[in-house]
């Protein structure tokens, strides 16, 4: 049989429900541009019946629990398609400042390959001519100087590089640390089937950081994720994280370790990754090409020189100084100084240009590695444009599909005003309503109070 | 079917696109560039390098063009000279042969003979931009001097090299004849002849007189023919030259179509973007503002 009692208590736990998704709406609304923020719904279930003979009375209404709306496949998704964009972005900074030093064909190395040239064609009419020789000399000063240059331009990119890899270290240091200890309490809530709510919000925020670092796998585990890099090194195992050591490499360059294992040639994805390739790969690929050229060079130059005579009759003595190997272009000097040394002559006779020739062939005969000087140069403008080319389109693939998956993610967890603002008048309402039963009970308590006492209640 | 209700970040995105390409076009049309950067178009790029190589290659052989086209008039003319002397130094032969002339007036002919023999050996040693032009590679000692001791009159220094100068692309250009060749060739030495007839005209003996004038005329003919080697390397000169430039015009074409921009297209381009970038602004400036909330009062 009802009772008043049993109706009041029925209105006093819905307060209590309203008040708690009230709570929930709020919170909504409160943090409707917190980043990673997922919105709350409030569970409501009915209270266990109660039945009396015949008759099954509702038992109310319950707060089951506040719900944070997220999809966890969704985010893996966002987490890997971020890795990609950030390692896409991080290549694609460093190859806009490779590029610009292969972007003017007017000067650099392939204008001053064809200015050397064109100063030895200038020589071959007046052989004698020591403003001509000067001339040649001083193109081949500047050819020399534009292989130095832009062999440290390199270096001092990759060396820029090389910095980027240590601080992307440190930041994976600290993310994985704070990951790792609101990862052991979600792990706790999640075994007790409580929801994590808020602190999974966090965790996830953390790991998207992460992400942008470097590529993460996830795996959930029961006591909560365990994050480790591409190729399964640990990064954070329930409430532990595995810190990252960096140490200088035999080349100068910083390896990244853990526990005591190089792991630098496993890292991909993310800044670091991007970083990584970028360094390790594609900037001591163009600087071997341009070792090799200058050396290849000045080996067919300094041959060609060795075939003629200079001014003073002498065989000609090496333009270049002997260069090779890694460094080749930054070591790349003019041997000699004395204009008179050009070797113009074939017979010794000083009005000879004969060994001009020989010298102007350089420039249309290959080299050792297949391609004429020019052609080897412009491979390597090609090389470079291809490279920021490919980085450009998959910065731009992978922005438009984070944008696409940021969307899904958002039409899921994201707070819609006016979806709260019809919630908050709901709840008002409901919350009104059961006010007005408790007053209600209370005024038909009062009438069962004053039954006995000849009073009459109130209208 | 629930949508995203924060879609300001992808209209951000969108807005950042329109903008590159705002910025892409701009530069093109500033430039008036399609490449600006290798990556714009690596083929196109690397083909420019080729291009601007050309070019002032191009430029250098034009260069080259008018230097050796200063050196082969100097020869040209120096050689003209030498026919003229010639023309006299045969009419002198002539009037050496008149058996009515005295040996005092002999000895007077053989004087202005050796006169233009001098004459000749100068105009052998004509120099250009301080090389002399007649003396083979050895260009930096004069060519002749005369000396009475050998059999022709004079000495010479020079060798019988010559000099090649590339003046197009795989096209070599031979610049000089060497003295030997030009003033003591097999086919008629004008050294040799002139000495005859000085010797001829001293000893007064009609004969050899006659002799030595037909062998000066015999020289004279074999120099002109020496000359239209510097004649025929003037006419290719020229005609290399209106090659030269024409294909730095085909080069400077060659570049447009490589790397310039379709300022037509980038226009359009841009006033398309700035339309799109106006409708969106004013789409979000639409949208913003609206919610449930302005409703309910």
């Amino acid at each position: 049989m009802g009772s008043l009692s049993s109706s009041m208590w029925i209105a006093a736990q819905a307060l209590d429900v309203d008040q708690g998704a009230l709570d929930a709406t709020s919170n909504n609304i409160a943090n409707q541009n917190t980043p990673g923020y997922s919105r709350e719904i409030p569970v409501l279930t009915e209270g266990a019946p109660t039945v009396e003979g015949d008759v099954t009375y509702g038992g109310g209404v319950v707060l089951q629990q506040v719900q944070s709306v997220t999809d966890q496949l969704l985010q893996i998704q966002f987490a890997d398609q971020n890795q990609q964009q950030s390692s896409a972005q991080t290549q694609y900074n460093a190859l806009q400042q490779v590029q610009e030093l292969f972007s003017n064909p007017t000067s650099g190395i392939g204008a001053d390959f064809t200015s050397f040239f064109n100063s030895l064609s200038q020589l071959s009419t007046d052989p004698t001519s020591i403003p001509d020789r000067q001339a040649v000399l001083t193109s081949a000063q500047n050819l020399a100087t534009s292989f130095n240059s832009t062999e440290e331009s390199l270096d001092s990119i990759q060396s820029g590089l090389n910095q980027s890899v240590s601080q992307n270290v440190t930041q994976i240091n600290s993310l994985t640390a704070q990951i790792a200890q609101i990862n052991g309490q979600v792990g706790q809530m999640q075994k007790l089937g409580e929801d994590p709510g808020n602190l999974g919000d966090q965790e996830t925020a953390l790991i998207q950081q992460l992400s942008q670092l470097t590529n993460v796998n996830q795996i959930q585990t029961e006591n909560g994720l365990t994050l480790t890099t591409g190729n399964g090194t640990p990064l954070v195992v329930g409430d532990q994280s595995f810190a990252l050591t960096t140490t200088a490499g035999p080349n100068g360059m910083t390896d990244v370790s853990s526990q005591g294992q190089d792991i630098t040639s496993t890292l991909q994805g993310g800044e670091l990754g991007g970083n990584l390739q970028v360094r390790d790969t594609v900037i001591p690929g163009l600087l071997s090409q341009l070792d090799n050229l200058a050396s290849q060079f000045s080996t067919s130059v300094n041959a060609a020189q060795a075939m003629g005579y200079d001014l003073n009759g002498n065989a000609g003595q090496p333009l270049f100084s002997d260069t090779s190997g890694p460094g080749a272009a930054s070591n790349l000097t003019v041997a000699i100084t004395d204009p008179n040394l050009i070797a113009a002559s074939s017979d010794g006779t000083q009005g000879s240009n004969g060994n001009v020739a020989n010298l102007l062939a350089v420039q249309n005969q290959a080299l050792p590695g297949g391609e004429d000087p020019l052609d080897t140069y412009s491979s390597l403008v090609s090389q470079t444009g291809n490279l920021t080319d490919q980085a450009q389109a998959e910065v731009t693939a992978s922005t438009a599909s984070l944008n696409n998956l940021n969307n899904q993610l958002g039409s899921i967890s994201g707070v819609n005003l006016d979806e709260e603002t019809t919630n908050l008048m709901n709840y008002q309402r409901a919350y009104e309503a059961a006010a007005r039963v408790v007053t209600t009970v209370d005024a038909l308590t009062q009438s069962v109070l004053d039954m006995g006492s000849g009073v009459t209640a109130a209208p | 079917m629930r949508v995203n209700p924060n879609y300001t970040p992808s209209i951000l995105a969108d807005l950042g696109q329109t903008e590159t390409q705002e910025q892409t076009y701009t530069e093109q049309l500033a430039t008036g560039l399609r490449v600006n950067m290798p990556s714009d178009d690596p083929a196109a790029a690397a083909a420019d390098v080729q291009n601007q190589a050309l070019q002032s290659q191009t430029d250098q052989y034009l260069q080259n063009t008018s230097n050796l086209d200063g050196l082969m008039q100097t020869a040209d003319s120096a050689l003209s000279s030498v026919i003229t002397s010639l023309n006299q130094a045969i009419s002198l032969g002539v009037q050496g042969g008149n058996s009515d002339l005295t040996t005092a007036n002999q000895q007077e002919l053989a004087e202005q003979v050796q006169t233009i023999q001098s004459q000749i050996v100068q105009l052998a040693n004509t120099s250009y931009q301080g090389s002399y032009i007649f003396g083979g590679t050895a260009t930096q000692s004069a060519p002749y001097t005369l000396d009475s001791t050998q059999p022709d009159g004079v000495l010479y220094n020079g060798n019988s090299g010559v000099n090649n100068v590339e003046v197009a692309p795989g096209t070599n250009l031979q610049t000089n004849l060497p003295g030997s060749q030009v003033f003591q060739g097999a086919g008629g030495s004008i050294m040799g002849a002139l000495q005859q007839l000085v010797t001829a005209l001293q000893s007064g003996n009609t004969t050899s007189i006659g002799t030595a004038t037909t062998q000066v005329g015999t020289a004279l003919s074999y120099v002109s023919q020496q000359r239209v080697f510097y004649d025929s390397g003037i006419s290719q000169l020229n005609s290399n030259q209106s090659y030269l430039q024409q294909e730095q015009v085909n080069l400077q074409t060659q570049e447009t179509t490589l790397v310039g921009a379709d300022m037509a297209a980038a226009a359009t381009g841009l006033s398309h973007a700035q339309t799109q970038q106006s409708a969106t602004l004013a789409a979000l400036a639409q949208i913003i503002p609206q919610s449930l909330l302005n409703y309910l009062k």
